[in-house]
C-alpha cells in the first residue's frame, strides 16, 4: 500500500538520487586514488606503469565531476521535472508544404517519445489533402516529458524543395510549435480546480442542429470552451462523443493555464528573469532545416548540425535538447554566481 | 484498385455534407475499420453512408456519456441531447448502495438512459427497469448492458452489491401494464416517440428511412392528437396512479422542439405534480420537462 505520504517521499528519495550518487562515486574516486598514489612510485615498471593509467583515468573522473556533475546539481531542481507535455503544431507560411513539414516533424516527436518510453496520443489533427497535417495536439505522457521537449518551442523553419514543386525551386515554410505543461486530469470533470472556476468557463457546442433531438441524427460533436479572464478559447471536434470532446477540450484549456502560471512563477523568480527573455517568445524563429545545405540550426544557442536525416530519421533532436537545457544551466548558474556578489 | 473508388466516394460525400464533416466521419470510418474485426471495408461503409444510412448505424455503436453503446437498426440512435440530460439528472440524484432507488425508463429502446445512470451512479445504489414495445429494442438493450457490464438484477448481482438492469418487452398502453413491474419507482425517466405526423414527412432521410417510425412517432395511428403528445398524456396518466411514484420521486421526459410548455402542462394536469421545471440542451432548446413528487 502506498499513501500519498508514500508517493511524497519516494518522489524526494528519487529527487534527491543524483545528489547521492555523485557524492559517493566522488568520495570512492578520491579513496582509490590516494590508494593509487603510493603505487606511481613502485618498483616494479608494470605496476608503475598500470598506476600511471590508473591515475591519468581517476583524476579525469575528478575533473568531470568539479566541472560538470557538481555544478548541474547546483541549478535547483526544476518544479515541473514529473510533468508530461501537450505539444500543439500549427502549420504557419508555406501552405501544403509547411503542412507537409508538420508531419514530419510530428514523426520526429512521436519516435523520440517512444525513445525515452513516453506514451504519444495525437488527441487532434486535421488532415490536408496532401498528406500533411494542417495542426497537430499531441500529448506525450511519461515522467520528464514537458521538461525535456519545452525548448521546442518556437516557429520552425524548413528550406527545401516540395515533393510535390516539379520545377525544383526551394520553398521556406514555418510550423509553430508550442509545447504546455499536461496538466493531470482531476477525478471529477467540469468542476473548479486550482486552476480555474467552473463559472468563468463558456461551454458552447458548434453548429445547429435544427429542431434537434428525435428530429435529427447526424454527429454534432464539436464543442468550444472560452475561459473568460484570459479569453483563451479550445476547439475540439474529433471524437464523435461531445463528452469526449469536452473532456480534451477542459484538458487543453489547464494545459494553457497551467503554461501561464509556470511563465508568471518564473518571471517571480528573480533568478531565472535573464533566460525567460530568450524563451518566452514563441513567435521567434528558433530552428532552420536546410535540406540544401544538409543542415539544422539552433538559432537561440547557434548550433548546427550537419545531416539532415539524422535529425528527421534518427535522434538529432537529442542532441540539440542536450544543448539547450546545458544552455539553460548554465544561465541558471550565472544568474546564482551574479546574485550572490 | 480499390483506392480510385474511395477517392470518388469521398469526393461525393464532401458535396453531401461539406468538408469537415466529412472529412471527419471518414476518420471515424477508418477509425472504425481498424479496430480489429470489424466486418466492412471503407468503399462499402462509404457506399452506405451516400445511401443515406446514419453513421452510427455503419459503424455499429456510438458514444453516450463514456460509455460506448451499440447501435442496430432500427432501434433509436442515442441522441446527443439524451446524453446531456442524462448526465445532468446523474448529479441531481445522487443514490447510495445505503439509501438505493429504483428507475424505470419508459421507452428504453437501445437502453441508453437506465445504462449510463447505472454506469454513473455507485454500485448497489440503483436498479433499472426499462420498458419497450419492440422485440428488437429489448434484444439491443440487453446486449448493450452486457457490454457496460451492467447485469440483470439476481441474487448474486444484489449480494455483490451491483447496479442492475433488466429490460422488459411490453406495451405500456396495456391495461395490465403494471404487472411485470415492481412499483414505486423514485425516478421515472423518458424519451418517448415524440415528432409530430406532419413534421415526420419532413424528416431527413437518415431518420426517416432507418429509424423506427414506433420510436419516432407521437401518435399511433388514427389517433385523434396529431401534436405528438400521445405518449406523454399516457405516461402522465400512468405516473399519476397512486403507488406508482414514490414521495420525493422524480420525472424527466424528453420533449421535442416547442413542446415542453405543453408536456408541463399534462403533468400538472394528469399526474398532479405541483412542481416542474423545464431543462435546455446544448443547442439552448427546451429539452426534457422534469417534474418532483
Amino acid at each position: 500500500m502506498s499513501s500519498p505520504e508514500d508517493i511524497t517521499r519516494a518522489r524526494q528519495i528519487k529527487d534527491l538520487q543524483p545528489l547521492h550518487d555523485a557524492w559517493v562515486q566522488w568520495t570512492h574516486t578520491r579513496e582509490s586514488l590516494q590508494e593509487t598514489l603510493p603505487l606511481l612510485a613502485d618498483t616494479d615498471p608494470a605496476m608503475r606503469a598500470l598506476a600511471s593509467e590508473e591515475y591519468n583515468s581517476l583524476t579525469s573522473t575528478l575533473t568531470s565531476h568539479v566541472q560538470e556533475i557538481f555544478p548541474q546539481l547546483l541549478v535547483p531542481p526544476s518544479t515541473t521535472q514529473h510533468l508530461s507535455a501537450m505539444m500543439e503544431l500549427k502549420s504557419g507560411v508555406g501552405g501544403s508544404e509547411a503542412s507537409l513539414f508538420l508531419a514530419d516533424l510530428l514523426r520526429v516527436y512521436t519516435r523520440y517519445a517512444n525513445v525515452n518510453r513516453w506514451k504519444t496520443q495525437i488527441v487532434a489533427s486535421n488532415q490536408t489533402d496532401g498528406g500533411g497535417l494542417k495542426d497537430a495536439i499531441v500529448e506525450v505522457k511519461g515522467d520528464g516529458a514537458y521538461d525535456a521537449l519545452r525548448w521546442e518551442s518556437g516557429v520552425h523553419r524548413v528550406q527545401r524543395v516540395p515533393a510535390t514543386e516539379a520545377s525544383g525551386r526551394t520553398h521556406t515554410s514555418t510550423v509553430a510549435v508550442i509545447v504546455l505543461p499536461l496538466a493531470e486530469e482531476p477525478e471529477k470533470m467540469n468542476c473548479d480546480d486550482d486552476l480555474f472556476s467552473m463559472e468563468d468557463v463558456k461551454i458552447e457546442v458548434m453548429r445547429a442542429r435544427g429542431a434537434g433531438g428525435q428530429h435529427v441524427n447526424k454527429t454534432e460533436s464539436a464543442v468550444r470552451l472560452t475561459h473568460i479572464p484570459t479569453g483563451i478559447t479550445v476547439s475540439m471536434q474529433d471524437e464523435r462523443s461531445q463528452h469526449q470532446n469536452k473532456r480534451r477540450a477542459f484538458q487543453v484549456l489547464r494545459s494553457r493555464l497551467m503554461d501561464i502560471k509556470i511563465t508568471k512563477d518564473i518571471e517571480n523568480r528573480r533568478t531565472t528573469r535573464r533566460n525567460l527573455v530568450r524563451t518566452a517568445d514563441r513567435s521567434e524563429k528558433i530552428r532552420t532545416y536546410n535540406y540544401a545545405q544538409d543542415r539544422v540550426t539552433d538559432h537561440r544557442i547557434g548550433l548546427s548540425l550537419m545531416n539532415l536525416a539524422s535529425f528527421m530519421e534518427g535522434d538529432g533532436v537529442q542532441d540539440f535538447l542536450d544543448a539547450l537545457k546545458r544552455n539553460h544551466d548554465e544561465d541558471v548558474m550565472e544568474e546564482m554566481i551574479a546574485d550572490i556578489d | 484498385m480499390r483506392r480510385e473508388p474511395v477517392r470518388q466516394l469521398f469526393a461525393r460525400l464532401t458535396t453531401l455534407l461539406g468538408s469537415e464533416s466529412a472529412n471527419l466521419e471518414l476518420k471515424w470510418m477508418k477509425q472504425a475499420h481498424v479496430t480489429s474485426t470489424f466486418p466492412t471495408d471503407l468503399s462499402t461503409m462509404l457506399e452506405r453512408r451516400l445511401r443515406g444510412e446514419p453513421l452510427q448505424y455503419i459503424l455499429g455503436t456510438t458514444p453516450f456519456g463514456p460509455l460506448e453503446l451499440l447501435t442496430r437498426s432500427p432501434t433509436l440512435i442515442p441522441r446527443p441531447e439524451t446524453e446531456d440530460w442524462t448526465m445532468r439528472l446523474a448529479n441531481v440524484i445522487s443514490p447510495t448502495s445505503n439509501r438505493p432507488i429504483s428507475i424505470l425508463d419508459i421507452c428504453t429502446g437501445s437502453g441508453c438512459i437506465p445504462l449510463l445512470l447505472c454506469h454513473l451512479w455507485p454500485p448497489g445504489s440503483t436498479r433499472a427497469y426499462g420498458v419497450d414495445i419492440s422485440p428488437a429494442a429489448i434484444r439491443l438493450s440487453i446486449d448493450n448492458a452486457a457490454k457496460c457490464e451492467i447485469p440483470a438484477p439476481t441474487h448474486i448481482s444484489e449480494r455483490f452489491s451491483r447496479n442492475t438492469f433488466l429490460p422488459v418487452l411490453h406495451d405500456i398502453f396495456d391495461a395490465d401494464f403494471w404487472t411485470s413491474l415492481h412499483p414505486p419507482f423514485d425516478v421515472v425517466t423518458s424519451n418517448p416517440p415524440y415528432i409530430p405526423h406532419h413534421e415526420y414527412e419532413q424528416l431527413p432521410a437518415s431518420v426517416k428511412d432507418h429509424e423506427d417510425p414506433k420510436a419516432l412517432l407521437g401518435d399511433p395511428p388514427g389517433s385523434s392528437n396529431q401534436d405528438g403528445l400521445s405518449f406523454y398524456e399516457h405516461i402522465a396518466f400512468l405516473i399519476g396512479q397512486k403507488g406508482i411514484l414514490k414521495d420525493n420521486g422524480v420525472v424527466a421526459l424528453e420533449v421535442g422542439q416547442g413542446q415542453a410548455d405543453a408536456v408541463e402542462k399534462i403533468l400538472h394536469k394528469t399526474s398532479g405534480l405541483r412542481k416542474t421545471e423545464i431543462w435546455k440542451d446544448p443547442w439552448d432548446k427546451h429539452r426534457v420537462v422534469v417534474g418532483y413528487a
